[in-house]
């Protein structure tokens, strides 16, 4: 055992540095380019420069914001695919995204968007409606006593499609906030803030602990629930506690950036494609991937139709639907 | 007390439909206790309710003396494991990474497995051939290897009670005999007690110490194979006629399933004179064809005798070595009579059981038709020192006797009769 934790060290490390690299290009990437060392510069003793008002003003939130939502987006993704013992689900599966986005144009279209401790309400009714979806979907998966894993699921995509079809028809309705919706429903971190990076990692980053700690357990998930409990793990326990966190994550990315398809699907497949199922590697590792590739998704999405901003949401699908085929077809290959 | 696990008036329903009621049992340390029934008789949910998966309505599960609905999920994973018929995973996962789940109620959290689990893990794998496998991926194993690794972790998890739900079912024959002989080999060796449902009546019989037997969520029937498995007690849980005789390997109950579409009685009576074994295909052939049968005189507990047992023959019976008496004798004239003919197989004869060949010669059995059977090996099966081949010599040259091939018996009865008619 101790040697295969061993032989992931290099995977990890390389993830890490990959992920610093990439912090480092995307804070440095924009209208004005700033080169590495004069970033590193700027962050290590401060510069009153207007270089140094665009890095800490307003790139680092952005960057850092889109680094710890693809953290969660990705973990998300990768426990999700364990409880549902299935590689092709993530957090639109059980209807939460579907469910943020419609808090959110709820909150547009009647205009209840005031700012409360700094947090604007769109950002506050995307959460909630994460959660309500979740425990709406569980309501409705929860017979006899019991949660089965294929009613949750069909509930999910189920309640998921009929929320997407209520956003169209919220827009159909409401011609002039269109765009506002669209922001909102295609995602994108253009209105990033010091505040809300805050917000969303008070969040997102202690619901990653708590991802972490259960590893063990997602893994004899796997074995399916019934096989899992007979093994002493408290399965209704556990997928409350790992779906409810989950709704968190998903809450506070939607609530900041708005909806990001794909992302916790590919990487989870990526990284598990690389050092195989354990939960234990694959969903902190899942994560940093995520961290990586939103960072460069949103970078790409900003600089590719200068002076426009291509929405990060969009860009995750562009990039990430090809990817996803080609991982497909490549592991039928095999 | 002996019983290791006691079920005290359990009853179980989901929602309204009821599907346990009024268990009662007891199940011994270190015996292979197996549960039979049709599908749907709620044997599955028995071994849930046992294994505390689900929680019975009424009544209660002690195992070892607690009662496990109380107790908690890791708890009753330091009691009870549990082999399901099969076990597929959508991710790849190793074989030793499986094995080691079986650690997971002894784990501390923060530490981790130890040095101590490895090596349980590892015994574990030698126990049961999977060590070779250990770096493998589980899912590219057969189905038989993954069960192999599935009693690995169940062993890992060093219970006393492994509960297995058909774990056999979807394994071919090479493969089911070595499951069950490693769960066998687990009962004795390591005192460990299995709970099984099987569908195979005649594994169940070859491994089973003790069979209890459902239907409609209730136990009818329970006790040895032999006790259990009679023709009587399987038409009673599985509404199905069959022919049990007595496995010449391990001297078990094997139950043979009957090829006959619906076969009408044909209401024709046929007294078989045979004994050790001689009669036992014949009965079985003549009943699965809807005749009416009758044996004597047969020994108590001879083979013939258990197999006329099993299959509703009348017998005229007698104590073992003791002779034919004449009460017996005449039970044996008596049926005879009765029958529309008469079959005498290639029994051997002694002292004790001459007069099976004497009641052919009576006055009031003249007119029987008599089918011989075997007749070129009368003299190698006379241990009377000739009497019995005179009297052989006397009741084939009767009339009405007809020496014939067993395998056309059935063929000339029906001729016969017919023609009597």
């Amino acid at each position: 055992m101790n040697k295969i934790v061993k032989s992931n060290w290099p995977a990890l490390a390389f993830l890490i540095v990959l992920l610093l690299a990439a912090l480092l290009l995307a804070v440095g990437t924009g209208a004005v380019k700033i080169s590495a060392p004069e970033i590193i510069g700027i962050l290590a003793k401060g510069d009153d420069s207007v270089n140094a008002s665009i890095i800490i003003d307003i790139r680092l939130p952005r960057v850092l914001l889109a680094a710890v939502a693809g953290a969660g987006l990705a973990a998300v993704g990768g426990v999700m695919q364990a409880i549902f013992k299935n590689p092709l689900v993530d957090s639109y599966t059980l209807g939460m995204s579907s469910g943020a986005a419609i808090g959110a144009v709820i909150s547009i279209i009647t205009g209840l968007n005031v700012s409360i401790l700094g947090i604007e309400t769109t950002g506050v009714f995307a959460f909630l409606g994460a959660v309500l979806t979740l425990f709406f979907v569980y309501g409705l998966a929860y017979t006899r006593s019991r949660i089965s894993i294929n009613s949750l699921l069909l509930a999910g995509v189920a309640v998921s499609y009929f929320l997407a079809s209520v956003i169209s028809f919220l827009m159909m309705l409401n011609h002039e906030k269109i765009d506002h919706i669209v922001f909102w429903t295609m995602g994108s971190f253009s209105m990033a803030t010091w505040n809300e990076f805050g917000i969303s990692s008070i969040i997102i980053l202690p619901s990653l602990a708590v991802l972490f700690f259960y590893t063990r357990e997602l893994n004899m998930l796997v074995m399916g629930e019934d096989a899992a409990r007979h093994l002493g793990v408290n399965t209704a326990a556990l997928k409350n506690i790992l779906l409810i966190t989950s709704a968190l994550i998903v809450g506070g990315v939607v609530s900041t950036g708005g909806t990001i398809a794909f992302l916790g699907l590919v990487a989870p497949h990526i990284i598990r494609l690389v050092i195989g199922s354990d939960n234990k590697r694959v969903i902190p590792y899942s994560a940093l991937l995520g961290s990586i590739l939103l960072v460069l998704s949103d970078t790409v999405g900003r600089i590719l139709i200068q002076p426009a901003e291509i929405p990060v949401g969009v860009m995750t699908s562009i990039m990430g639907g090809p990817f996803f085929i080609f991982l497909l077809r490549r592991q039928k290959g095999k | 007390m002996d019983d290791q696990i006691r079920v005290e008036k359990l009853s179980f329903s989901y929602d309204v439909k009821k599907v346990l009621e009024q268990i009662n049992m007891e199940i011994n340390k270190g015996s292979f206790f197996c549960i039979i029934g049709p599908n749907g008789s709620g044997k599955s949910t028995l071994l849930k309710v046992i294994s505390a998966a689900l929680k019975p309505q009424k009544g209660v599960v002690y195992v070892e003396g607690i009662d496990i609905s109380h107790i908690k999920n890791r708890s009753v994973a330091k009691l009870i494991s549990f082999v399901p018929q099969n076990t597929s995973l959508e991710f790849d996962f190793k074989v030793s990474d499986i094995v080691l789940m079986g650690r997971y109620p002894y784990i501390n959290k923060f530490i981790g497995e130890k040095q101590e689990d490895l090596e349980l893990a590892e015994k574990a794998m030698q126990y049961t051939n999977t060590l070779f496998l250990k770096d493998r991926s589980f899912m590219e194993l057969s189905g038989g290897e993954r069960q192999r690794v599935i009693l690995a972790q169940a062993l890992t998890q060093n219970t006393e009670i492994l509960i297995l739900d058909e774990p056999v079912s979807h394994l071919d024959l090479q493969h089911q005999m070595e499951i069950l002989n490693l769960i066998k080999k687990m009962c004795v060796d390591k005192k460990l007690t299995a709970i099984t449902v099987l569908h195979d009546l005649n594994l169940a019989s070859a491994y089973s110490d003790y069979i209890v037997m459902m239907r409609n969520g209730e136990i009818k029937k329970r006790g040895t194979p032999f006790e259990t498995l009679t023709a009587s007690g399987i038409k009673e849980i599985f509404d199905t006629d069959v022919y049990v005789s007595v496995s010449p390997v391990g001297n078990k109950p094997y139950v043979y399933a009957l090829a006959r579409p619906d076969v009408e009685k044909k209401g024709i009576r046929v007294h078989i004179i045979c004994g050790g074994g001689s009669g036992s295909e014949i009965i079985g052939r003549l009943y699965s064809e809807g005749f009416d049968l009758s044996s004597g005189v047969l020994a108590i507990g001879d083979l013939d005798w258990k197999v006329s047992k099993e299959n509703n023959v009348q017998i005229a019976e007698e104590i073992p070595f003791a002779g034919i008496s004449d009460e017996a004798y005449a039970k044996n004239k008596e049926l005879a009579e009765g029958a529309d003919v008469i079959v005498l197989t290639g029994l051997y004869f002694g002292k004790s059981n001459k007069r099976n060949l004497e009641l052919l010669l009576e006055k009031s059995l003249e007119q029987k038709p008599l089918f011989i059977l075997d007749n070129e090996s009368f003299a190698e099966r006379d241990y009377t020192g000739g009497s019995a081949l005179q009297l052989y010599d006397s009741i084939k040259g009767r009339d009405n006797s007809m020496l014939i091939e067993s395998k056309r018996l059935s063929e000339e009865i029906l001729k016969v009769v017919g023609a009597h008619e």
